[in-house]
């Protein structure tokens, strides 16, 4: 066939009407990969009192350094911290304006930690499968398959995943485990929400969860305001959060209902689907290639 | 008659003071320490097991102040006037702190509305009326029991929220609870016949910041007997201070 400028374009056009017929066959195919009946952890922010147990509990149990202040220590609620290689889980405190009758102002603590995506960002970013999402819920790190990369801290939503960077050798990956050992073993708890001296943190089924935080809602409608952070966001979390402030108020992030990993996995997906559009590129490529020797050709004999 | 009488009273006097003396030391020998037998009680209380409650009757707060106004339940129907807090439901779960004594009678006298705290009744109307907090908050996340509180966190909600609002009572751990200190027994690595420095030594080692908040104490400052002490202002100063001894 003799390629013109004409045959290119219906080629090209064929070639472009069938990356959108398999893109959009593939787009509708994307799945949820998330567990059916996960465990979760609802985090009820009126209840918290701040007391910092959830951070010593979840020190202990995962045989964390011992930190460099004790956990008594209440100073350290006047920085804003993260999680990081070495505490899995913070609690943070808030000024939003929130007074008692004397109008003394009134504290709301935030404990922050993995929210255990149903449809992690983490997971879909990490190259090698260390990371997975597991049937109980939790979002495990597996440190033998780990190769450094750190694409999951980048895309984490949540900018949770942390790195023992003072670590030259053999430097992890760290983050909430959900307590993976102890939620699947029968009656098992979270440390923290083991610890939790007022339940501020409800173990359970997330289904089971989400019916909780409607039934405390409806119970006391003056004291939460109607959003369950992590029933939609990205998807849905494994860990839930009922506040009785606005929760833009308390750093946590407008974030979109769909997962994270739904537009990057369809565009890959449908790129590679059926490894079309290598094929395609060679393709046009031999054309081209086959256009230009012919060319080459012509201009040889004349 | 009356004398021999005395006397003969005197005799039995000093026999059965002798027996109970007797008797006196033969029990401390065998028993280490007294104890008070209503904290005993309370401890026993704490122990005894308890059925979970799973029904409980749907009303308001309001209704059921009225309703045990109605029954003519009173502070005078208290059973106990102190509870130990020392539920062996928490303890399976958690053990950090001691036991928390809890003056029921105190407390029910500035209430004075028992709906306060017992704040709902089980739906059996067999069952009694009033009963204790474990009876209804146990284990946490129960699933027979979702939207209910642990026993745990029970009495912290309940507890804690009320200090606040009153204003009164304690709000940190230790302000209710006791500290638990663990056994010194097991702790505590020391040679045979240790010198006394080699003991002292010992406790720095973890008792580290103790050690130097003493050295700014008056036992460790103290320079002998005041100046301004009748008799003794013109004493040899015998004291920390000054002819230490021990001071490692």
């Amino acid at each position: 066939m003799k390629l013109n400028r004409r045959n290119f374009f219906k080629l090209a056009g064929v070639a472009g009407a069938g990356a959108l017929a398999t893109g959009a066959k593939t787009a509708e195919a994307w799945e949820s990969k998330a567990p059916k009946d996960p465990f979760g952890c609802l985090v009820d922010l009126s209840r918290c009192v701040g007391c910092r147990k959830c951070e010593q509990g979840c020190n202990e149990v995962n045989k964390l350094l011992p930190p460099e202040r004790p956990f008594v220590d209440m100073l350290l609620l006047n920085e804003k911290r993260r999680p990081d290689a070495n505490s899995y889980t913070v609690v943070n405190r808030y000024f939003t304006g929130k007074s008692d009758e004397q109008d003394h102002l009134l504290p709301t603590y935030v404990k922050i930690q993995c929210m255990h995506c149903q449809d992690p960002a983490c997971v879909s970013a990490c190259l090698v499968g260390a990371l997975t999402k597991k049937e109980s819920g939790a979002v495990h790190y597996d440190v033998s398959k780990c190769i450094g990369c750190r694409y999951c801290m980048v895309a984490c939503p949540f900018e949770i995943p942390a790195y023992e960077y003072f670590d030259p050798l053999t430097p992890r990956v760290r983050k909430c485990t959900f307590c993976f050992e102890r939620i699947e073993k029968e009656g098992g708890v979270p440390a923290c929400a083991a610890i939790c001296p007022v339940e501020a943190i409800t173990f359970g089924k997330r289904s089971s969860l989400l019916d909780q935080a409607r039934t405390r809602m409806k119970k006391d409608p003056a004291r939460y305001i109607d959003h369950i952070y992590g029933e939609h966001e990205v998807g849905g979390t494994s860990w839930l959060y009922l506040s009785d402030v606005e929760f833009n108020k308390v750093d946590f992030q407008d974030l979109p209902s769909e997962p994270i990993p739904k537009l990057p996995e369809t565009i890959q997906h449908s790129l590679f689907s059926y490894l079309w559009s290598p094929i395609a590129l060679f393709g046009v490529l031999s054309v081209v290639m086959a256009n230009a020797k012919s060319k080459k050709n012509k201009e040889d004999e004349s | 008659m009356i004398r021999l009488l005395n006397r003969q009273g005197v005799s039995v006097f000093a026999v059965v003071s002798a027996m109970l003396f007797c008797c006196n030391s033969t029990q401390a020998s065998s028993t280490s320490e007294w104890t008070a037998p209503d904290q005993e009680a309370a401890k026993e209380f704490a122990a005894l097991p308890v059925e979970l409650i799973v029904n409980i009757k749907d009303e308001s707060p309001y209704e059921r102040s009225l309703r045990l106004l109605d029954q003519g339940l009173s502070i005078k129907d208290m059973p106990s006037h102190y509870f130990l807090l020392d539920s062996p439901i928490i303890k399976k779960q958690e053990d950090r702190y001691g036991p928390v004594r809890f003056m029921h009678a105190k407390h029910a006298r500035l209430v004075r509305d028992c709906a306060v705290c017992h704040h709902y009744r089980p739906e059996d109307p067999a069952v009694k009326e009033i009963n204790r907090c474990s009876a209804c908050h146990q284990d946490a996340f129960d699933p027979r029991v979702v939207d209910r509180t642990g026993l745990k966190a029970a009495y912290h909600l309940q507890c804690m929220e009320c200090h606040r609002e009153m204003a009164k009572g304690p709000l940190s751990c230790t302000g209710c609870h006791d500290k638990k200190i663990p056994d010194h027994v097991k702790l505590i690595k020391l040679v045979d016949k240790p010198e006394p420095s080699q003991v002292t030594e010992e406790c720095l080692r973890c008792h580290e910041n103790q050690g130097r908040d003493m050295l700014k104490t008056a036992h460790w400052l103290w320079r002998g007997p005041s100046t301004h002490t009748v008799g003794r202002s013109k004493e040899i100063e015998i004291g920390k201070g000054t002819i230490a001894f021990n001071n490692y």
